[in-house]
């Protein structure tokens, strides 16, 4: 046990652990949290007379949570690791592009999972990159328009909520919108003459393939970065926001969740199928009357939600899925979940609401992995097993869409 | 730890002695599908279960049942008879799951019932040529001759893709 244990007295009673002890330990609390929701659900207390059973249940439920927290923060690294590679990176950056940079870092000792660390510096390289490379304008130019010659990139993190928002801004030209647009419409993103809304016209650059930038240089403009950036994104279950003003740059934002392992989710039940969705995607859950679904035969069949005077496009898991149920049998009132995606909310009906638990998140691999709009699999207390939706990729449709 | 029982259940299943001379690589697992013996390299199984609560998912074709919950691990389960096109028949005590590794992915078969684990070396197995259909890798790896019976030895790598397997009219064949 004390193999990998090295403690040293001058560094206040700081221990160096293997991260794959630290991975054991999360997987026994997760198997731990689920064989206790096992235990104190189990069929065979139906019936029975348990006076404190209860208030034991109660207690060990908040233990094991506290023991899940407790767990999961051992495994929280600062970002400021991953910043600092990137700072090194800057200096060369510089060198490269004869451009003069000034890289500032705030938030660096917000925490995040050592997991999601390791894997960010890549995406956050190619953000960095872009600024750098396309954003910032050289001396010359910068001075030509009044700004002072030495560009800015500002790298910043904050926890919100159960999130790390991590943002790549920098002071320079901006996107050109224009030739974005341009470029958008041959490669049919939007029609020839839809004006699309600034933050819509945006996520086209994350497509694949997508690069405007006309000298292909070694540092950027291959249009595979961009790539990169979303492949990461998606795996982290995480959401990139940008936002730019012509003239005054560009502000990436990446938001990601502070940890892997456990996933705060409400469970669904639609016939016999069971669904997860991240508590902080759903915005609220509705009962509707028959008249509030209206359908409209001339998109296809599809339905919208009215609620309080907006209207909701509905997502049926099964159509999307391409099993519809037969709905002549189905019971008349449902549940709508209403979920917050970047492409506006979206309603879901389900059958039931179940619980909201922890849950622990398996990957989808071999014959599942194939499963569209889904994170993962999730592990219940009661051993059952449930999809876990990602609701931005539902809320794009069966085919996918732009981003 | 698992890998100690997965160890634990390749050596003995079903309580057949085996010498430690066998050659992994001869090994099968044989089961039934209807009247049919079938078999799978015994190098990828991982453990033989029972039938158990089987949870559908979305999204998969209809011959993937859904997933069970093996002690924390989530397995999907693939019904041999519907992916063979076969009719399907109602689980009972005798339906086993043979949970396998296929290119680092777990999956579970849902078979008639397990028969017994061969050594069938390379030459009492025979090539199985497929009639005109040459440009895809067959599911069948070959005939297995085991005294007067024959099992037909199954690539599990293809029969967990997801190409078309158009078996049953060659088999009748």
């Amino acid at each position: 046990m004390s193999g990998a244990v090295e403690t040293t007295p001058a560094d206040g009673g700081l221990m160096r652990v293997s991260s794959d002890k630290i991975s054991r330990l999360m997987d026994l609390v997760g198997e731990l949290s689920l064989s206790v929701s096992e235990t104190v659900q189990s069929p065979d207390l139906l019936g029975l007379q348990l006076t404190n059973f209860d208030a034991a249940v109660h207690r060990l439920n908040m233990i094991v949570r506290e023991v899940q927290d407790a767990a999961t923060e051992l495994r929280l690294v600062p970002v400021d690791d991953v910043f600092r590679r990137l700072r090194r990176m800057v200096r060369e950056l510089e060198r490269q592009t004869g451009k003069q940079i000034e890289m500032d870092i705030e938030g660096g000792d917000t925490a995040i999972d050592k997991l999601v660390a390791d894997r960010l510096y890549d995406p956050l390289l190619h953000v960095v990159r872009n600024s750098a490379d396309h954003g910032l304008e050289g001396p010359d130019d910068r001075r030509a328009v009044g700004k002072p010659e030495q560009g800015r990139i500002l790298l910043s993190a904050a926890q919100v909520g159960s999130e790390v928002r991590i943002t790549v801004a920098d002071d320079g030209r901006g996107l050109a919108r224009d030739k974005i647009l341009k470029k958008a419409r041959e490669k049919g993103f939007f029609g020839p003459d839809e004006e699309p809304e600034p933050s819509a016209l945006w996520k086209v650059i994350f497509e694949p393939g997508f690069s405007t930038a006309e000298v292909v240089s070694n540092l950027s403009g291959r249009g595979v970065g961009m790539d990169v950036l979303n492949a990461t994104m998606k795996a982290l279950r995480g959401r990139i926001a940008v936002d730019s003003t012509a003239g005054q740059g560009t502000r990436v934002a990446l938001h990601i969740p502070v940890s892997l392992a456990f996933l705060d989710c409400i469970i669904l039940r639609l016939r016999h199928q069971l669904f997860a969705v991240p508590i902080d995607v759903v915005s609220e859950i509705a009962k509707p009357r028959p008249e509030d679904l209206v359908g409209i035969s001339a998109d296809t069949g599809s339905e919208m939600f009215r609620l309080r005077g907006a209207f909701i496009p509905v997502c049926r898991l099964d159509q999307f899925y391409g099993t519809p149920l037969d709905r002549a049998e189905d019971p008349p009132t449902q549940v709508l979940v209403v979920f917050n995606t970047s492409s506006g909310p979206i309603a879901v009906p389900v059958d039931e609401i179940l619980d909201r638990q922890q849950v622990v998140m398996k990957p989808l691999i071999g014959r599942l992995a194939q499963v569209r709009a889904s994170w993962g699999c999730a592990l219940l207390g009661t051993g059952e097993v449930a999809l876990v939706l990602d609701c931005e990729r539902l809320a794009a449709g069966p085919s996918g869409g732009p981003q | 730890m698992a890998q100690d029982t997965a160890e634990a259940t390749k050596a003995r299943p079903d309580g057949l002695p085996l010498r430690e001379a066998d050659n992994i690589d001869e090994m099968y697992l044989t089961f039934a599908l209807g009247a049919e013996e079938y078999g799978v390299g015994i190098a990828g199984v991982t453990e033989i279960v029972g039938m158990q609560r089987i949870m559908s998912v979305p999204d998969v074709p209809h011959y993937i049942k859904g997933v069970i919950n093996l002690r924390g691990k989530v397995i999907p389960l693939m019904d041999v008879r519907l992916r063979f096109g076969m009719p399907e028949r109602a689980y009972d005590e005798r339906t086993v799951v043979i949970v396998m590794d296929v290119g680092e992915a777990p999956i579970g078969l849902i078979v008639d019932g397990v028969s017994e684990v061969l050594e069938i070396p390379p030459s009492q197995v025979d090539r199985h040529t497929q009639f005109g259909r040459s440009s895809t890798r067959p599911v069948i790896a070959g005939i297995g001759r085991i005294g007067d019976r024959v099992a037909v030895l199954l690539d599990t790598e293809v029969l967990v893709a997801d190409g078309d397997i158009a078996l049953p009219a060659e088999m009748a064949a």
